[in-house]
């Protein structure tokens, strides 16, 4: 008995610093994040760094891992629905399938934020991107650089490797890579998918490539973790640094180390924590359902552009191009060095 | 009627039907996929068949021994992590270093043979001891496991393997990757074992009939705890290769290998019912999907198709699995 008065004052006490803990008091409530995948490091550092910058600005976030599967991301939605939330900030597994669910939750009185994962066909509250498709301008822009100053033109061989065919990520980094490279008629671009972003798979493609099309002169991959195990079948093949060129896409710590070690030229950076800390600046404008005013901003150094659009307003932070003579910037999330200035809120 | 030699001859024909399809289907992309035929794109087909291979060496055993595991692919995945972490000098590896620098290969391994063993057994005895349904275990084991690789590397990856065990990935042996090679001697190995040991024979025998199998003396529970624990030990060896092939591990590496090894599995001719199978076959069902996936990449045909075909695949290997039973049972 008395074992059990002496627990139930303890759990008493810890409430009570706890309820009136400055933190606490100061918390303008939760927002969910509902984050499509943890099996990768731009979702994982993700989650860090939104839970940090809406810290800055006041708020608690609970992240939901919706472990890449679209039924479970609906169910999750519904659920938070139901505990209303000051905001819900969703990177969607699949842009089309979580629109009803977006829908839902604007009806009942909560605003979405969109991030990193550009939803266009439904109105959102908030739109903090990088534009998957602008992602594979850059990727075109750097590789006709690269071309150009192997082969004085811009033509050759590329291999493109794709993430998964069903996730509308890659094929939008596909959509804008292949958009810049179709006027170059000496180019030819051989795409192959690797499954559910598997980094064997694409490994697998690139040795069966390397042999049935000994003459490419690049290769281009939508995400780092993938360039992995592109590089380990060049080296497999007997290739060194530098025979085969490499680009990558999302800007992780693994395709920086490429980088340094000379086997990738390019990676294509999402700016993540620039795209988290913009929902962190606009989420009391989202929450209080207060106007925003188009035009330039800028979010952690990166002049970002604030445009009102049918789907709402999208705020579209540049994409940068890592290369070994800028690769230790700290801006590049890649190099896992979170800023540590508190955020504030837009005016 | 039958002469004893032609009955031979089909006999032979039916127990090696997968090998003849392989070489069927390796002459018609041969023949009409331009660049497909050299060297080079065969030894590719005998490299990339070997993760799925060592894995399906295991299932097998198991599904020969009248049960099922799932959770070949997670724990595949999770020996290639702890490989992964422990080895790799560059994200979450911890780069761990041994003197001399080879001994990195035998302690490596040992750890993932160990790490698999103790999955595998775990499913063995709640198997065995608990009379769980294997499906229902494994399943459980197959979604565990793979979030305990997410547990240990918090989604990131291990990248920059020691270069004793790169070695391995890039070396080759007749033209061979090393890695290949060790595929093929596992092949080798449990195909005598299977085969030529009393140990083989009474996993088949189980698989046929437990009952039976028990009655003959055959210590049923203690046969199929090993099985579970093989099975468990040669995905953690596959991991391990896997690991050396990528440099690495990523948290969703394997993801999918799963349903290719079971389907490589019953293309080779292994029954799901148990008691039936050799594992050569399963070996040539490996080789025929990886040739197929190879076939794919140089025609650089969208992926859904090999989907389409394996499925389409392992749907005409049951059928022809019956086809099998019906010929032999009017031959007997």
């Amino acid at each position: 008995m008395k074992r059990l008065l002496s627990a139930l004052l303890g759990a008493l006490a810890i409430a009570a610093i706890a309820f009136t803990s400055p933190a606490f008091a100061e918390s303008k409530g939760k927002i969910y994040y509902m984050v499509p995948t943890l099996l990768d490091e731009f979702q994982t550092e993700s989650v860090k760094a939104i839970e940090k910058f809406l810290a800055d600005v006041g708020y608690e976030a609970v992240t939901l891992n919706a472990d890449n599967k679209t039924d479970i991301q609906q169910s999750q939605m519904n659920d938070v629905i139901n505990l209303k939330p000051k905001a819900i900030i969703l990177a969607a597994v699949d842009f089309n399938a979580l629109v009803p669910s977006m829908e839902k939750a604007r009806a009942a009185g909560i605003p979405v934020m969109i991030f990193d994962r550009q939803i266009t066909s439904s109105p959102s509250d908030f739109t903090s991107v990088a534009g998957t498709v602008e992602i594979g301008y850059v990727a075109a822009g750097e590789i006709q650089r690269l071309l150009k100053e192997k082969k004085g033109d811009v033509k050759g061989k590329i291999l493109q490797v794709l993430g998964d065919p069903a996730d509308p990520y890659t094929l939008d980094i596909q959509k804008g890579f292949e958009e810049k490279m179709k006027e170059f008629s000496g180019v030819e671009i051989i795409s192959l998918p690797a499954m559910q972003w598997e980094a064997s798979n694409a490994g697998t493609i690139v040795a069966d490539q390397l042999v049935a099309n000994p003459d490419i002169d690049l290769i281009f991959v939508h995400a780092a973790h993938l360039a992995v195990a592109a590089v380990a079948s060049l080296e497999a093949k007997g290739k060194k640094p530098g025979d085969v060129m490499l680009v990558s896409s999302n800007g992780a710590p693994v395709g920086l180390d490429l980088i340094r070690k000379g086997w990738e030229n390019v990676e294509v950076e999402q700016p993540l924590y620039a795209q988290a800390a913009a929902i962190a600046m606009f989420a009391d404008k989202v929450v209080n359902k207060q106007e925003m005013k188009p035009g330039t901003y800028s979010v952690l150094g990166l002049d970002s552009t604030l445009t009102i659009e049918s789907w709402g307003p999208n705020l579209k932070i540049p994409g940068a191009a890592i290369t070994k003579d800028n690769i230790d910037e700290p801006r590049f999330w890649g190099n896992m060095k979170a800023p540590t200035d508190p955020v504030k809120p837009v005016e | 009627m039958i002469s004893p030699r032609q009955r031979a001859l089909v006999e032979f024909v039916l127990d090696n039907l997968v090998w003849f399809i392989l070489a069927i289907v390796l002459v018609i992309f041969s023949a009409t996929i331009p660049n497909f035929f050299q060297t080079g794109i065969f030894v590719n087909i005998i490299e990339q068949s070997t993760f799925v291979g060592v894995m399906a060496i295991g299932l097998a055993i198991v599904v020969i021994a009248g049960h099922m595991d799932l959770s070949v692919e997670s724990v595949a995945g999770l020996t290639a992590m702890i490989t992964g972490i422990l080895f790799c000098a560059r994200g979450i590896g911890m780069g761990i270093t041994l003197t001399p620098e080879w001994l990195v290969l035998p302690v490596s391994l040992i750890i993932a043979l160990l790490a698999g063993s103790v999955i595998g057994g775990i499913n063995g005895w709640l198997v065995v001891r608990l009379r769980m349904n294997a499906f229902i275990v494994t399943l459980a084991s197959y979604i565990y496991v793979r979030g305990m690789v997410d547990a240990i590397s918090g989604g990131r990856s291990a990248q920059d393997l020691a270069p004793a065990l790169r070695f391995i990935g890039i070396q080759t042996l007749a033209g061979i990757p090393l890695i290949a090679w060790i595929a093929v001697l596992c092949f080798a190995i449990f195909t005598f074992i299977m085969a030529r040991t009393p140990f083989g024979r009474h996993v088949t025998m189980i698989g046929g009939n437990p009952v039976a199998a028990f009655r003959a003396g055959i210590k049923v529970d203690r046969l199929v705890l090993i099985a579970f624990i093989l099975a468990g030990a040669i995905a953690g060896l596959a991991g391990w290769l896997l690991a050396i092939r990528t440099s690495g591990a990523t948290a969703n590496l394997g993801i999918g290998m799963l349903f290719r090894a079971f389907a490589a599995v019953v293309i080779g001719g292994v029954s799901l019912k148990g008691g039936i199978g050799q594992l050569p076959g399963v070996y040539a069902g490996v080789l025929l999907l990886s040739s197929i996936q190879t076939a794919m990449n140089v025609m650089a045909l969208p992926v859904h198709y090999t989907q389409m075909i394996l499925g389409g695949m392992v749907l005409a290997a049951v059928l022809l699995d019956t086809v099998k039973l019906q010929i032999r049972q009017k031959l007997a």
